[in-house]
């Protein structure tokens, strides 16, 4: 009890913190204004401009500038939110109901009205190269039933479609610009509705996009432009930012901080996302086949120092697969795991495990990853595991552990923020799930839980739902969480009103610039 | 002895370098297709499934025969169409086209600076050998080979550009639109490369020129008088060029190779960042594309160097 208070106590002092620092720019720095061109150091080129089409999560950083969604989410706790679509309603459990705001034209004039709204759901649901297929699984069809309504008919109730479309699904793309493209995609000329329309991308490089004149949210957006240089490495990115040559740079690794916390002319913001560390199980094969040895490895992790220790204290410890912030959270969930290297031994005598017994984790060889290799190792050392890991480039870690080649028993990885977090839980503790490793079948009740968490648009419901679905997958110990990185930006000091997400991918929706 | 002409010979040249330019790119695209980790689950997106990712890989050919997606690449290549990226679309052709020049910059100004340090260091340490100024050279040029470039770099950013601000820290301009830009930006890459250069010149030189100077005929021409600045620039220096030339061949070979790490440090897109931007997404039409480009660039050096060598040696055979 007094372990949940005083992290409680700390998370309301560091917002505090925060929203004081917040404010405190807002005031000094007077009234937003127009004008001035952003430029942001983006650490990853993206595999497409085309929502449907792409793949990378690190694509939304672009996308959301271009694109807007027929819903958002709030910044601070996800729930969605009016976008594009200023209201919504399930009229019956099988029957979602969007209304679409009137005025609002594509780039290239074309209406974003309910035809329009229709073919882009259509095509995230059929079109061959779309990525995003499964994303509307529940979707049977579209209907137009108004100017500027739409009614989609769901096969099953499906809650959380909400949530999916103020992510890839729900951005809208120009039928005209879609029709008239020969590859039948728009991966290097996107024509959105978002606050900036493109101008140009050089693969690895460079995308300038520019003010879209007619954007319907008043007065934004404030630059009148964003110019993006794709540098992968971070630590010249940060150099970029620290020279002045780039004005903002998102995505940096905790040990970042203190170096930009002493440069004058940079400031730095940092904030909780769902991005979680986590070391992925395979259980359907030894040791992990065994719950508890899953259980022992839970208890072996120090998480608090963990955080500290690993990144930097730049991080919330994660007992679960969603933070304190998000509206799902459940805290006696959280409360399964305290660190225990005593009951972790007791826990792997039960289950037979013979002490120093080699278990093999996959993971990465950049210089941060095994950094928190090294830290985890002694846990698990002091709790009786000899734990290994053998590292490969990303690309290849996780094909040979998530794909047919089942090696080692674990990876060491993370996972990135879906807007619904039923979406996280589907994807990894569901059967067939390319992200539960072994393909083992999960407990009937889970996944009866996870379907469960859609059924119900209410939000009280669906949070309890998904506390069922935390309580079994930690019950089970399907994962180790060890924690939720907090986004680390950095900035010239002119750049203003920039606001972090939980989702933690960036938007720039408030920002301007100081002259 | 009859010479064979020019143009024979760089004919020649061309014909053998056909099996070179195959080979390469068959082992680098086979290299690719052995090493786990599959475009195809880059392609099919963060939500992936099993059966999405076999979809994708219908949908793009992964799924047939290595050798029919090798024999398709190179079918595309035989009509002067390096294909496109399998994840963005672009043109390989584009990418290196706009990625090449700002390579080139920073090799060719390496390679100028490695020549106008290194030549000087390794005649005055060749004049008087084990002098201090011999001893001075040798520990410079050890220096030089020791110093990882990607180090250099970053102290000559640090210094340089933070907190000198002299030079920009990251990036490139293009140089068609402000030729200064562009040096001013490839400059310290260039700087960083070309130490083990300058280093490798001067150790070079001077070993090639001690040989020389302590042959016979040297000998002679001292006995006949002539001055030592004489003796060096007409007949040393003649002499060693042509070491020289192969010195400078291999030199362009391994900067080429160095500017993969040292592009990084300086965020440059050149194709150093291009080849391990493709090699990591396993997107192999830019991987083989990059390679290509960098087969053909070798063996032309290489030609260029042999020819060169030729003209100032009658006796080499070419």
């Amino acid at each position: 009890m007094t372990h949940t208070t005083r992290r409680e106590l700390m998370a309301l002092m560091t917002g505090a913190l925060a929203g004081s620092a917040l404010s405190g720019n807002a005031f000094a720095q007077g009234t937003p204004k127009k004008g001035g061109t952003l430029r942001i150091s983006a650490p990853a080129n993206p595999s497409s401009l085309d929502p449907a089409t792409g793949g990378a999560g690190s694509d939304h950083a672009f996308l959301f500038t271009m694109y807007d969604t027929l819903t958002e989410w709030d910044f601070e706790t996800l729930k969605p939110k009016p976008g594009l679509a200023e209201s919504w309603k399930f009229t019956d459990p099988n029957t979602l109901v969007l209304n679409i705001r009137a005025g609002i034209t594509f780039h290239d004039g074309t209406p974003l009205d309910a035809e329009a709204v229709k073919f882009n759901l259509e095509r995230n649901k059929s079109d061959p190269k779309s990525n995003i297929k499964a994303d509307l699984g529940s979707m049977a069809s579209v209907e137009v039933t108004g100017p500027m309504q739409v009614t989609l008919k769901l096969s099953t109730p499906d809650a959380a479609l909400p949530g999916i479309l103020s992510d890839r699904a729900g951005m809208m793309v120009s039928p005209t610009a879609l029709k008239a493209a020969s590859a039948g995609n728009l991966n290097r000329t996107p024509v959105g509705a978002g606050a900036y329309s493109f101008v140009s991308w050089a693969d690895g490089e460079k995308i300038v996009i520019k003010r879209n004149e007619k954007y319907w949210k008043p007065n934004r957006p404030y630059p009148d432009g964003i110019e993006f240089s794709i540098i992968p490495e971070l630590t010249t990115g940060a150099r970029s930012v620290t020279a002045g040559q780039n004005d903002l740079i998102y995505q940096l690794p905790p040990r970042q901080k203190a170096i930009m916390d002493r440069v004058p002319s940079v400031k730095v913001f940092n904030g909780p996302t769902l991005y979680v560390f986590q070391i992925f199980l395979n259980w359907a094969k030894p040791p992990f086949d065994n719950i508890k040895v899953r259980q022992a490895f839970n208890f072996a992790v120090d998480r608090e120092a963990f955080v500290k220790a690993a990144l930097a204290g730049l991080a919330e410890p994660a007992y679960m697969n969603l933070p304190k912030a998000h509206w799902a959270y459940d805290k006696s969930v959280a409360a399964l795991y305290p660190y225990d290297p005593d009951k972790a031994k007791k826990l792997l005598a039960e289950a037979g495990f013979k002490e120093g017994t080699v278990i093999e984790i996959g993971g990465y060889n950049d210089q941060d990853s095994v950094q928190r290799q090294e830290i985890l190792i002694e846990m698990f050392r002091k709790a009786g595991m000899n734990v290994k890991f053998v590292n490969a480039p990303i690309a290849e870690a996780s094909a040979s552990f998530f794909g047919p080649e089942k090696r080692n028993s674990g990876l060491l990885a993370a996972w990135t923020g879906r807007p619904d977090p039923s979406l996280t839980y589907s994807l990894m503790f569901t059967k067939d799930a390319y992200y539960n490793g072994g393909r083992a079948p999960v407990p009937p009740e889970l996944e009866a839980a996870i379907k469960e968490s859609r059924a119900s648009e209410d939000i009280e419901t669906r949070a309890k739902a998904f506390a069922t679905v935390q309580r079994l997958v930690m019950e089970n110990a399907f994962v180790l969480p060890l924690a939720f990185q907090f986004e680390l930006v950095a900035m010239n000091k002119k750049v203003q009103g920039y606001r972090p997400n939980l989702l933690g991918k960036p938007k720039y929706d408030d920002v301007w610039l100081e002259s | 002895m009859a010479r064979r002409s020019p143009a024979r010979v760089i004919g020649g040249r061309l014909l053998q370098a056909l099996p070179v330019i195959l080979l390469a790119t068959f082992m680098v695209f086979a290299l690719l297709k052995l090493v786990p980790g599959d475009i195809a689950v880059t392609l099919a997106g963060d939500n992936a499934t099993d059966s999405r990712i076999a979809e994708i890989r219908t949908l793009y050919g992964l799924d047939r025969p290595f050798l029919v997606q090798y024999g398709a690449w190179l079918g595309h290549v035989v009509q002067g169409d390096l294909s496109q990226s399998l994840l963005t679309g672009e043109k390989v052709a584009t990418s290196i086209g706009r990625a090449f020049p700002n390579t080139l910059l920073i090799v060719a100004i390496a390679l100028v600076l490695a020549l106008l340090t290194g030549i000087p260091m390794g005649v005055v340490a060749a004049i008087k050998p084990n002098g201090w100024v011999d001893k001075t050279v040798s520990m410079i040029a050890s220096l030089g080979v020791a110093i990882p470039g990607f180090w250099l770099a970053m102290i000559l950013v640090a210094e340089i550009s933070l907190k000198l601000n002299w030079l920009p820290a990251t990036g490139a301009k293009s140089f068609s639109v402000s030729p200064i830009d562009a040096i001013r930006h490839a400059l310290l890459p260039g700087i960083a490369i070309a130490a083990y250069g300058m280093a490798e010149v001067a150790r070079q030189l001077r070993g090639s020129l001690l040989e020389v100077l302590s042959s016979q005929y040297v000998r002679t021409l001292h006995a006949k008088g002539l001055s030592m600045s004489r003796i060096l620039w007409q007949h040393g220096l003649k002499n060693v060029s042509v070491n020289l030339f192969t010195i400078i061949s291999l030199l362009v070979n391994r900067m080429l190779a160095a500017t993969v790490v040292i592009e990084a440090v300086f965020a440059i897109p050149g194709l150093g960042s291009l080849i391990v931007r493709g090699a990591i997404q396993r997107d192999f039409p830019i991987v083989q594309g990059v390679v290509f480009a960098m087969v053909i660039v070798v063996i032309t050096v290489n030609l260029i160097a042999d020819l060169l060598c030729a003209a100032v040696d009658p006796r080499i055979e070419q």
